[in-house]
Formats: C-alpha cells, sequence, structure tokens
C-alpha cells in the first residue's frame, strides 16, 4: 500500500465556481485512477484534515469500454478506469472532460456527443416502408478489418476534448465543429452495406457549416483516443468523399 | 430510406467556401510564390538582367493590371480574408498537446496573421510606392538595394520569406488530407515530408534572391 496525493478541481453545482482540494489517498498495487476515487469516497478528508462531500465521478464498465469516466489526469483527457496509477506523475491531478458542461465534480453532461451524432445521421434505417433489398449483409474481410477499427468507438469523448476546433460548453451553438468521433462513425455507417443507403444524406450532414471542413488538422484526436482509432484517417477518407460529392452536386446530377 | 429527420439541404456553401478559400491558396497564390521568388532569385544577375529581362518582361505582358488583380489581389485578398474568419474559431493548446502537427496548426494561424502585416509593408513598399514614383519601377534592383541595406527591413524580409513558405508548406500538407489525397496516417506523413522538401527549396530560392539585391 502506498499513499498517492490527489488534486481534484471540484464544483458544486453547474453554475457554481470550480474550487481545488487535495487528498492522500492509499492505492493497492496495480491501482487505477477510478480506484483511487472509490477509496477516497470512503473516507473523503481533505489534506488539511477537514472532511468534505465525497468526489462525484462517473464509471460504469472498469475495463474502457463503456467511456463513462473520462476526465482529465494530468492534463490529458482519458478514461480513469485505464490510467494506472504507477504511470502517473504525483500529485495525480484531476479535473473535469473539458468542452462538456460540468455538472458536479468530476461528472460533465454528455449530451453533446449524442446532438452530434444525430447531426450526422449516425444510424443505419432498418425500418422502412419496404423490405430492404439485401438479406444477409457480407463484407470482405480486407473491409471488416478496416471498418472494425471505427466500431471501437466507446463515445468517451477524449478526443472532442482535445480537439481545438471543438467549441467550448459555453460556447456551443448548432453550428459549431461535430468534431472526430461523429465523423468517425459517417466514414463506418457509410461503409457499412445497409448504412450505405444514406450515404449522400451523411456527407451533406457534414459538408454544411460545422462539419468535416471545420477540422484544423491539429490531429490530437487520433494522439489521445484511447481506443486507437484511426480518426484523422477517417477525415483523410471523408475529405475525399466529400470532395467527390461536391463535385457531383456542383457538376453532376 | 425513410427517416423522421429531413434531408439535409444538398447545398453547401459552407464546404464550397471552405474548398475556395483552399484552392486559392495553393493556385493561384502559392503558385505565384513560387514564381515571384523564382524571378526573384536573379538578383544576383546584376541591375541590367534584373531590371530588364525579370522586370522589364514582366511589365511588358498584356493585361498585366487585370493578372495581377485577378490572380493576385483578389485571391489574397479572400485567401487572407476567410482566414481571419476561421481563425476566430479555435485553440491551439502547443504546451499541452505537444505534437508537430498541433504545432503546426498553431503556426499555420499565426503565420497567416504574420504574412498579413507583412504584405502590407511589402506591397506598399514596392508595388503601391511604384505607383507614385515611377523611378522605382524603372530601377526596382537599384530601390530594393537600398532598402534591403536597412538594418531592419532585411530581417523583416527574411522572417516574411520564411513564414510564406512555411505557411504554402503546411497549407500544401493539410490541403492534401482536406481534398482527400492522403488518409492514412503513413501517407499523410510521407506528403509532409515531401511538402517540408518543397518548403526549404523555395527558402533556399527566396534567401538567395534577397541576398542577391546585396550582392557586389
Amino acid at each position: 500500500m502506498t499513499t498517492i496525493e490527489l488534486c481534484v478541481r471540484r464544483q458544486d453545482r453547474p453554475d457554481s465556481r470550480p474550487y481545488w482540494q487535495s487528498f492522500r489517498v492509499p492505492a493497492g498495487s496495480g491501482a487505477n485512477v477510478l480506484a483511487l476515487l472509490m477509496a477516497l469516497r470512503e473516507d473523503p478528508v481533505t489534506c488539511s484534515g477537514e472532511r468534505v462531500d465525497p468526489v462525484a465521478f462517473e464509471h460504469n464498465c472498469m475495463e474502457e469500454a463503456c467511456g463513462a469516466c473520462a476526465m482529465l489526469i494530468n492534463g490529458r483527457p482519458r478514461p480513469a478506469c485505464s490510467a494506472q496509477v504507477a504511470d502517473l506523475a504525483s500529485p495525480v491531478v484531476l479535473e473535469p472532460l473539458p468542452r462538456f458542461p460540468v455538472v458536479r465534480d468530476l461528472m460533465v453532461d454528455r449530451q453533446r456527443l449524442f446532438e452530434n451524432l444525430k447531426r450526422v445521421r449516425a444510424w443505419i434505417a432498418l425500418d422502412g416502408p419496404w423490405d430492404l433489398p439485401v438479406s444477409t449483409p457480407r463484407i470482405a474481410p480486407r473491409q471488416w478489418v478496416a471498418d472494425y477499427l471505427y466500431s471501437r468507438c466507446i463515445h468517451c469523448g477524449c478526443c472532442l476534448a482535445a480537439c481545438p476546433q471543438f467549441p467550448d460548453a459555453d460556447a456551443a451553438d448548432a453550428a459549431g465543429f461535430v468534431g472526430p468521433a461523429a465523423l468517425a462513425q459517417v466514414r463506418l455507417l457509410n461503409a457499412h452495406p445497409i448504412g450505405r443507403f444514406a450515404r449522400t444524406e451523411r456527407l451533406h450532414a457534414i459538408m454544411a457549416a460545422g462539419g468535416l471542413s471545420d477540422c484544423g488538422n491539429a490531429q490530437n484526436c487520433v494522439r489521445v483516443c484511447p481506443k486507437e482509432i484511426p480518426l484523422t484517417t477517417a477525415i483523410g477518407e471523408l475529405g475525399r468523399a466529400s470532395t467527390l460529392q461536391l463535385l457531383r452536386d456542383l457538376f453532376g446530377d | 430510406m425513410s427517416s423522421a429527420l429531413a434531408d439535409p439541404p444538398s447545398l453547401h456553401p459552407h464546404l464550397l467556401l471552405r474548398r475556395l478559400h483552399s484552392l486559392l491558396g495553393l493556385v493561384p497564390l502559392g503558385a505565384f510564390l513560387c514564381f515571384h521568388l523564382w524571378e526573384n532569385s536573379q538578383s544576383r544577375l546584376g541591375a541590367l538582367h534584373y531590371n530588364e529581362r525579370v522586370v522589364g518582361a514582366l511589365h511588358r505582358l498584356n493585361y498585366l493590371p487585370l493578372i495581377e488583380l485577378v490572380l493576385i489581389a483578389l485571391p489574397l485578398l479572400f485567401h487572407a480574408g476567410y482566414g481571419l474568419v476561421i481563425l476566430r474559431s479555435g485553440r491551439a493548446e502547443p504546451g499541452r498537446y505537444p505534437y508537430l502537427r498541433n504545432r503546426l496548426y498553431w503556426f499555420q494561424r499565426l503565420s497567416g496573421l504574420g504574412l498579413i502585416l507583412f504584405l502590407l509593408l511589402h506591397v506598399g513598399l514596392t508595388r503601391i510606392a511604384g505607383l507614385f514614383d515611377p523611378a522605382i519601377a524603372a530601377d526596382l534592383h537599384g530601390y530594393m538595394q537600398a532598402a534591403l541595406r536597412q538594418p531592419w527591413l532585411l530581417p523583416i524580409y527574411l522572417l516574411g520569406l520564411g513564414l510564406a513558405v512555411l505557411h504554402l508548406a503546411n497549407g500544401l500538407a493539410t490541403a492534401a488530407i482536406v481534398w482527400g489525397l492522403t488518409s492514412s496516417a503513413a501517407a499523410q506523413r510521407r506528403f509532409g515530408w515531401a511538402c517540408a522538401g518543397l518548403g526549404l527549396l523555395l527558402a533556399a530560392l527566396g534567401v538567395q534572391g534577397l541576398f542577391g539585391f546585396l550582392a557586389p
């Protein structure tokens, strides 16, 4: 058992001012940041000996599959469950995930993620007034391997937190940049045997204001993605698709 | 396919404007920068050659004012003006994410601002000043030689040259991603090196031209 110093940026209400508190938390070998926060919840006493409300945080799967525990750890956005304390510099500094409105302490409102998925039509329409003209979707192994990379997205929001073009939560408007996560889903669903039927609609959605062309190619997204999704490759491929779609719209059909 | 939402409009001026900004930056502006640096690299060949074979030949072009306006001034105004619009969105955080691409994202915006200031000085000193004083156009080599001999101007010109060349080289690398030429990380890295090579070549050409004016 070692003792880890933890600095947490806290905020009591969505509209109140954030403040910092430090804690000393016992950590077993192999502990991750979530384990620290759970240990802290049992005995929330600050370094100055004051007993405070436990730090609010979100978690679910504990195995980097749900994305709920993403936060800023030592200044970098990443899921807390896969952040091993042994690999982190001391003190461990925790802040809520930027670009998302704070609900309380390390809990953020992640609705923006889903609003942006809706904007780019990141779904497959299965139910229609007529039968789909395909029975069993067939995908070539080579394409399946490439597509699978994008299906690993856990919607943690780390790529959005690191993106210099993704608007701040308080500056967000309906035409702000949709961000790399939603764009990668367009890449995935446009290649899907049934999803490709709405390919043009999705391309038109990302060709509007706040779409693909708001990307500034800073490429932080691909560096911080915990699932190592080739987000910038998706953006390049969508660039090609939207160039062709633009020519088709201007001079084609 | 049926869906709950109405189809997004197929007219998309946003992408068109962004792509126009990208295209104009490469052609004609980037192409003009290459041509401009090539022409001025001949300054070392002396006042007679430069004034007659370089500047004089250009002045004898048909429709020169129209070419300057349509191929240089208007694209430059649009590229700079829309660049300022793009500048309003975004924060770089080059300290938090110290990756090359993120630093170049920040640099591209900063160099754009610097280039607007430099070009105001550069165009004012040469093209605009030449409108009022025919002697400048008659002996541009002598005029540039006198101007660059002032100790404060040469560093500004070297800085402006560096900003322009890097802005073009990095702009070419990101345009390749934007238009969809390079998609994989490996392809983007390879093309990035090619752009860096082009930038070095252009910088060498520009430095040769600037110091050529000062050659005895």
